[in-house]
C-alpha cells in the first residue's frame, strides 16, 4: 500500500476491477437510450409541441386521451407538452450547474492541490464544511438577490456542486503530483503551468467525467427541488418540479400530473448515472491500471 | 391580505386590512348544536395555515394571532360575530354623545383577567392606548388615531373623545383586546378575560387553548383547543382526511373536496367570503396611468375561466372591490367584462395597437403562480406580453408594498369593507381620484348608516368602472369539519375563528 | 494522540468562529427588511421604523455582530426578531424532532446499505446482486418530496396505518404519537440516503475484493469470511466512514424538505421559515448549532478513521481522500 492508495477518492466508485467489458458497454448503451430519450423530448420542444405552452382551451384536469395523452393541467393545459418542457428546462439546468462546477470546481481543486501542510489541511477541512453548507440556503441567498429564475437555481446548485468538484480535483491532482515522472519533470525544469497542463489534466479527466455526469443527475434532483420550494424557473415555464408541486394537490384525483413528470425525472437521472458507469468501466484508468 | 401560504416563504406576515365602518349583516352560522350528547370535556382539533408570529396583535403577531386569540383568550369591548354584526362584549352598554365625538362606556361587572385580577377602567384606557402608541404596528392604529382623550372617572367607566366624527368606531374597538395593564409580557404570553387560557404555543407545530374555569360569561362547550398548524393546502387536507385534525379553518383547495362532500363523516359549508384575488395595477406607472390601458386588460382577461380552473364550481365572480356581504355591494360584473374586442379597441384607442410588455410581480405560493400563467396567456390574445416575475412575501412587502416599485401585481385582500383604501392616494397601488378620496372621507364622517352606504356605493362604482384594479374573483370560504363537531364559525370574517362554541360529540 | 486531539479541537474552534462571522455578513446580503414581518399591511414608515428599533436591526453590522457574540458567550442564543421568543429553547426543541429523525434513518440507511452494498459487490454476477444494484440506482433518482408524496398516499391515506404529517405537540412526551408521527420521514429519507450508500459501500468492497493483500492473505489459506474480516473490512471501512460523516451532516439541514412535506417542525423548516421573515437572531443560532454538529460530525468521523487505520495518525483531518 503507498500513500495514493489512502487518498483514493471518496466519491469515486469503482467499478469491478475484472473485465467486465460487455456489462460496461451494456450499461453505457441502456443509459444512452434513457437519457437520449428525454433528450430527444428536450429537443423536439424547441421546435414543435403538441400544444401552444399557453394554450389553456383543454377542460379542467382532463384525463388522459381526447387529444391530450396525459390530460391537463388545471388551468386546461396539456400536460404533455409541459412534461416536453419540462424535459428542456431539467437539460438545461443538469448542464448549467455541472459546467459552472466543473469551471469553479477545477480551478479551486487543482489550485488547493498545490498547498503544503497546515494550508493543505484547512484547505481540505473548508471544502468539507462547504460541501455541508445547505443548497437551499445558498438558492434562497441566490434568489432574493437575483430573483427566481432558472439562471438563480442554477448558479445555487452550480457553485454548491464546484465544492464537490473542487474537492475530488484536489485529491486527483494530488496523486498524480506524488508520481515519479512529476519529480523528474520538475526537475527538469518544467514549469508549474507547463506540469499542470501536460501530465495532471491528461490524468485525471476521465476520472473528473464520470464524477461530472454523476453531478449532472444530482443537478437535475436538485434543480426539481429547488423548483418544488418555488425557487426555481418562474410561471409558465413548466420545470418537472413545479409541476409535481402544483399536483400534490390532485394526486389521488387526477394523478397522472402527479407520474408523468416524476417518473421522466427518474428516467433521466438513472439514464446519466448508467452513463457515468458505463464511463467509468471504458474510461477510468484506475481500473484499467488494476486490470493491466 | 393573506400572505402566509407557502410552505418556505409563509412569512404570515399577515395583515388586516380593515379600515371600516359599522356593523353589517352577514350571513348564516356553523352547524347548530345537532342534538345528540356531546362531550363537554371534549379537545377540539383545528387545522389552521395561519401559525402566529408571535402572540401580541400590536407587534406583528399577524393574521394567525387573530384566529387563535380573538374572542377566544382576549376580548374586546365589543365583539364582531361570525355573520357580521357588532355585540357588546366587555362594554355593558354606551353611549354617544349629540356631537357624535364623545362616546361613554360602562364596563361588564364582575369580569376577571386570567391571572385573576379585576378587569378595571385603567385596563381598557391602556389598552386602546397600546393600539395608537408610537411603537404600535397594529393594523388599527390609523383607524383608531381619531382617539383624542381617554378619561376613566371611576373602575367601570370609560370616556373616550374623539378628534372627528368616525362612523366606525364601535366596529373599529371590536379588534381592540382588552389586555391587563399589569401584564409584563404578551408577545409570549396572554393576560386576557376569554373563555381560554393559553396553555402552550409550540412554534412551529401547534398552540393550544384550556378552558378558563373563571370566565365571566358561560363557559365554553369544550375543554381544550389546540390548533395545528400546517404549511400547504395538502398536508392540511391529509391531516383532516386522517383524522389528526376535526375542523379546517379554510380550505384552500378546491379538489381535495370531493373526498369529503361524498363522505358522511365529513360537512362542508360554503359560507361568506371577504377575500378577493387582485390584478393590482400601479396607477403611477405607465402605462397603467390609463385608465383605457387598465380597462382593456380587465376586459381581456375572461375571470369567469380562471376562477373555474382554481376554483371548480366554488367562488364568486365579483366586478368591483365590495364582496356581496358588504352593505354598499352592487353587482358590477358587466363593467369592464370580459370582452377581448373592446380591450383590443381600447388599447388601440390608448395608442397601444401593437401592444406592449409589463412585468407581472406575482407572489411565489398558490394561487398566484397559476392566476399569473392564465393572464399572461389571455393577454398575449390581445397582443400584450407578461413578464411573470415570482417574488416572497417578504419582497412583496419591500419592493411592491413599501416601494412601489412594480407595474403590476397580484394579491390577496382578506377582509370585509376594505374598498375605503381606494380613497388613500398613499395606498401601494396609487389610485389617486380626489372625488372618491372625499367621499370616502364623508362616509367615515357620516351621521347615518344609509347616508356612509349611498357614499360608498358611489366611489364603488367609479373605482370600477376606472378599473383602479381588475377583480378577478371572490374566493369561497370554506370550512370542512368532522361530523362529530357543531357550533364552529363558518365566515371566518376577518380571520376570526371563536371555539367557544364548538360542541364535538363523544 | 493526545497532541493530535487538541490541535483537532483547535481547529474546530476557529472554523466555527469564522463560519459564524462569514454567515452573519452572508445573511445581512439578503435584500428585504426584518421589519416586514412585524408590521401590518397600512403600516406607517413611523411604525417600520419603531419595528426596526424594537429589534435593534437598525444598529451598524459590527454593533450587531459583537452583540451577538457577547450572548454566545453567555450562552444564549438571542431572542428571534418576530416571535420575542428565546432562539435557544426553540432550537433544542426543533432539535428533538430532527436528531431522532436524522439519527433514526441515518442507523436505518447504514443497517441496509452496508448488507446490501457488500451483496452487491460480493455477489455481482448474480441476479440478487444485480437487482441490489438495480434498486440502489433506482433510489438515488429518486426525488425524497415526491417518495414522500407516494408513501403519504399509499400508507397514510389508503392503509390509513400512520399519520401523514405533523408532529405531537407535546412531543417526546407521547412517546407513542411521536414515533408513529417519525415512521414515514424516517423511511423517505432512509431509503434515499441508503441508495447512495449501498452504491459506496459496494464500491470500497469492490476496491478490497480487487487487492493484492486479500489475494495474497487467501493464497496464504485463510478462508474468505477471514481474510474479509483481518483485512477487508478495515480497508473498507475507512472511505465509507468519511461518506457516512457527510451524509449524516448534509441531513441535518437537508431533512427540510422532507420536513416540509411531513409537516415535521424540524430545524430545516425553523432556518427556511427563519430566512424568509429575516429572523437573523433564529437564523444564525440554527446555523451555528448545525456547523457546529458538521464540525463535531467531522471530528468523530475522522477519529473513528483513525483509531481504524494507524496510517493516517499523521493527518491533520479527513483521512479517505
Amino acid at each position: 500500500m503507498t500513500r495514493t492508495d489512502v487518498l483514493r477518492p471518496v466519491r469515486d466508485e469503482k467499478a469491478p476491477p475484472r473485465g467486465r467489458q460487455p456489462r460496461g458497454s451494456a450499461t453505457l448503451v441502456t443509459g444512452c437510450v434513457l437519457a437520449g430519450l428525454i433528450a430527444l423530448l428536450a429537443l423536439v420542444s424547441l421546435f414543435w409541441l403538441p400544444y401552444p405552452a399557453d394554450d389553456t382551451s383543454g377542460g379542467r384536469l382532463a384525463g388522459p386521451g381526447g387529444g391530450h395523452l396525459l390530460g391537463t393541467d388545471k388551468l386546461g393545459r396539456d400536460l404533455f407538452t409541459q412534461v416536453m418542457t419540462g424535459s428542456r428546462i431539467a437539460v438545461q439546468a443538469g448542464l448549467g450547474s455541472v459546467l459552472i462546477a466543473a469551471a469553479i470546481g477545477v480551478t479551486l481543486g487543482v489550485l488547493t492541490a498545490f498547498a503544503q501542510g497546515w494550508l493543505d489541511d484547512t484547505l481540505a477541512a473548508f471544502l468539507d464544511i462547504l460541501i455541508a453548507f445547505p443548497t437551499l440556503l445558498l438558492a434562497m441567498l441566490i434568489v432574493a438577490a437575483r430573483s427566481a429564475t432558472l439562471g438563480s437555481a442554477v448558479l445555487a446548485i452550480g457553485l454548491a456542486q464546484s465544492a464537490v468538484v473542487a474537492r475530488l480535483v484536489r485529491v486527483l491532482v494530488k496523486r498524480v503530483l506524488a508520481q515519479d515522472y512529476i519529480t523528474a519533470a520538475r526537475t527538469s525544469g518544467t514549469s508549474w503551468p507547463r506540469t499542470v497542463a501536460g501530465h495532471v489534466l491528461p490524468n485525471i479527466w476521465p476520472t473528473l467525467v464520470v464524477n461530472l455526469a454523476l453531478q449532472f443527475g444530482l443537478a437535475v434532483l436538485a434543480e426539481a427541488g429547488l423548483s418544488y420550494l418555488g425557487l426555481g424557473a418562474p410561471p409558465p415555464n413548466a420545470s418537472w418540479g413545479r409541476m409535481l408541486q402544483e399536483a400534490q394537490a390532485t394526486f389521488t384525483t387526477a394523478p397522472a400530473g402527479a407520474l408523468a413528470p416524476g417518473i421522466l425525472l427518474v428516467l433521466l437521472v438513472i439514464g446519466v448515472n448508467l452513463i457515468a458507469d458505463g464511463l467509468r468501466d471504458t474510461l477510468d484508468p484506475a481500473t484499467r491500471g488494476r486490470r493491466a | 391580505m393573506r400572505l402566509n401560504k407557502t410552505f418556505l416563504y409563509g412569512t404570515a406576515t399577515a395583515a388586516t386590512l380593515a379600515l371600516t365602518l359599522t356593523a353589517c349583516g352577514g350571513s348564516g352560522s356553523g352547524g347548530s348544536a345537532s342534538g345528540g350528547t356531546w362531550d363537554k370535556n371534549a379537545t377540539v382539533n383545528i387545522g389552521s395555515l395561519y401559525e402566529p408570529q408571535n402572540l401580541d396583535n400590536t407587534a406583528g403577531g399577524g393574521q394567525g394571532v387573530t384566529e387563535a386569540l380573538n374572542g377566544n383568550v382576549y376580548e374586546g369591548l365589543f365583539k364582531l360575530t361570525d355573520d357580521g354584526k357588532v355585540e357588546k362584549l366587555l362594554a355593558e352598554d354606551y353611549k354617544v354623545g349629540d356631537d357624535g365625538l364623545t362616546y361613554t362606556f360602562t364596563l361588564r361587572d364582575g369580569v376577571k383577567f386570567h391571572s385573576g385580577k379585576q378587569l378595571t377602567s385603567q385596563d381598557v384606557k391602556y389598552s386602546l392606548e397600546r393600539v395608537i402608541a408610537d411603537d404600535s404596528q397594529s393594523a388599527r392604529k390609523s383607524n383608531l388615531e381619531v382617539i383624542k382623550d381617554i378619561a376613566t372617572p371611576d373602575a367601570r367607566t370609560v370616556e373616550v373623545t374623539l378628534s372627528k366624527k368616525s362612523i366606525s368606531f364601535v366596529y373599529n374597538l371590536t379588534y381592540v383586546w382588552i389586555v391587563n395593564s399589569q401584564a409584563k409580557d404578551l408577545k409570549t404570553a396572554e393576560d386576557g378575560t376569554g373563555p381560554y387560557t393559553l396553555d402552550k404555543w409550540t412554534r412551529g407545530s401547534a398552540l393550544s387553548l384550556d378552558r378558563f374555569p373563571g370566565y365571566w360569561g358561560d363557559a365554553a362547550s369544550n375543554k381544550r383547543v389546540v390548533f395545528h398548524y400546517y404549511k400547504d393546502a395538502t398536508a392540511l387536507n391529509n391531516a383532516l382526511l386522517t383524522n389528526a385534525v376535526d375542523v379546517v379553518t379554510s380550505e384552500q383547495s378546491p379538489d381535495a373536496l370531493d373526498q369529503f362532500k361524498n363522505n358522511p363523516a365529513y360537512k362542508v359549508t360554503d359560507g361568506n367570503s371577504t377575500t378577493k384575488l387582485l390584478l393590482a395595477f400601479n396607477n403611477r406607472a405607465k402605462p397603467f396611468t390609463d385608465v383605457k390601458v387598465r380597462q382593456a386588460v380587465s376586459a381581456a382577461i375572461d375571470d369567469k375561466k380562471l376562477l373555474q380552473s382554481v376554483w371548480g364550481e366554488y367562488g364568486k365572480l365579483i366586478g368591483s372591490m365590495v364582496p356581496p356581504s358588504d352593505p354598499w355591494y352592487e353587482d358590477l360584473t358587466k363593467v369592464n367584462a370580459h370582452d377581448p374586442d373592446r380591450a383590443r379597441k381600447l388599447l388601440a384607442e390608448a395608442g397601444y395597437d401593437k401592444g406592449f410588455s409589463f412585468t407581472l410581480d406575482t407572489p411565489n405560493y398558490d394561487p398566484h403562480p397559476t392566476a399569473a400563467t392564465f393572464i399572461k396567456s389571455e393577454l398575449a390574445k390581445v397582443g400584450v406580453d407578461v413578464k411573470i416575475n415570482t417574488i416572497t412575501s417578504d419582497e412583496w412587502y419591500t419592493k411592491v408594498y413599501k416601494n412601489r416599485d412594480f407595474t403590476a401585481t397580484l394579491q390577496e385582500h382578506v377582509n370585509d369593507r376594505d374598498l375605503v383604501w381606494y380613497g388613500n392616494p398613499d395606498f401601494y397601488w396609487g389610485y389617486d381620484d380626489k372625488q372618491v378620496t372625499r367621499w370616502v372621507q364623508q362616509a367615515e364622517e357620516a351621521s347615518t348608516t344609509d347616508e356612509q352606504t349611498e357614499l360608498l356605493k358611489k366611489v364603488n362604482r367609479k373605482t370600477a368602472e376606472d378599473a383602479a384594479s381588475d377583480w378577478l374573483y371572490l374566493y369561497p370560504q370554506i370550512v370542512v369539519a368532522s361530523s362529530k363537531l357543531s357550533g364552529y364559525p363558518v365566515n371566518g370574517l376577518n380571520s376570526q375563528f371563536y371555539a367557544y362554541d364548538i360542541e364535538k360529540k363523544g | 494522540m493526545a497532541r493530535y486531539l487538541l490541535r483537532r479541537l483547535a481547529f474546530l474552534l476557529v472554523s466555527l468562529g469564522l463560519a459564524s462571522v462569514v454567515l452573519f455578513a452572508l445573511l445581512r446580503m439578503l435584500p428585504g427588511d426584518p421589519a416586514n414581518a412585524l408590521t401590518a399591511v397600512g403600516a406607517s414608515p413611523e411604525q417600520i421604523a419603531a419595528a426596526r428599533q424594537a429589534i435593534g436591526s437598525d444598529r451598524p453590522l459590527p454593533e450587531q455582530f459583537t452583540h451577538w457574540l457577547g450572548q454566545l458567550a453567555n450562552g444564549d442564543l438571542g431572542t428571534s426578531f418576530v416571535s420575542s421568543l428565546p432562539v435557544g429553547p426553540e432550537v433544542t426543541s426543533r432539535l428533538n424532532v430532527t436528531v431522532p429523525l436524522t439519527l433514526a434513518a441515518f442507523v436505518l440507511a447504514v443497517l441496509i446499505a452496508v448488507p446490501a452494498g457488500f451483496v452487491a459487490a460480493h455477489k455481482r454476477h448474480t441476479w440478487y446482486g444485480a437487482l441490489l444494484n438495480g434498486v440502489s440506482q433506482l433510489g438515488i433518482a429518486v426525488p425524497v418530496f415526491w417518495l414522500g408524496m407516494i408513501l403519504i398516499a399509499v400508507f397514510a391515506l389508503n392503509a390509513g396505518w400512520l399519520p401523514a404529517g405533523g408532529f405531537p405537540p407535546d412531543g417526546w412526551s407521547e412517546p407513542a404519537e411521536a414515533i408513529r408521527a417519525l415512521v414515514l420521514p424516517v423511511a423517505t429519507i432512509a431509503l434515499v440516503m441508503s441508495a447512495s450508500l449501498i452504491r459506496y459501500v459496494r464500491s470500497a468492497t469492490l476496491d478490497v475484493l480487487g487487492s493484492d493483500y486479500l489475494r495474497t492473505a487467501r493464497a496464504l489459506g485463510a478462508s474468505f469470511g477471514r481474510a474479509m474480516w483481518r483485512h477487508g473490512l478495515r480497508n473498507a471501512s475507512v472511505p465509507v466512514i468519511s461518506i457516512l460523516g457527510i451524509e449524516l451532516a448534509s441531513t441535518l439541514l437537508g431533512a427540510v424538505v422532507v420536513e416540509s412535506v411531513y409537516a415535521l417542525p424540524g430545524l430545516g423548516s425553523l432556518l427556511a421559515t427563519g430566512i424568509a421573515q429575516h429572523d437573523y437572531p433564529v437564523v444564525q443560532g440554527v446555523l451555528f448549532v448545525s456547523t457546529l454538529a458538521v464540525l463535531l460530525i467531522g471530528f468523530v468521523a475522522d477519529l473513528a478513521q483513525r483509531i481504524i487505520d494507524p496510517r493516517l495518525r499523521g493527518r491533520l483531518s479527513g483521512g479517505a481522500r
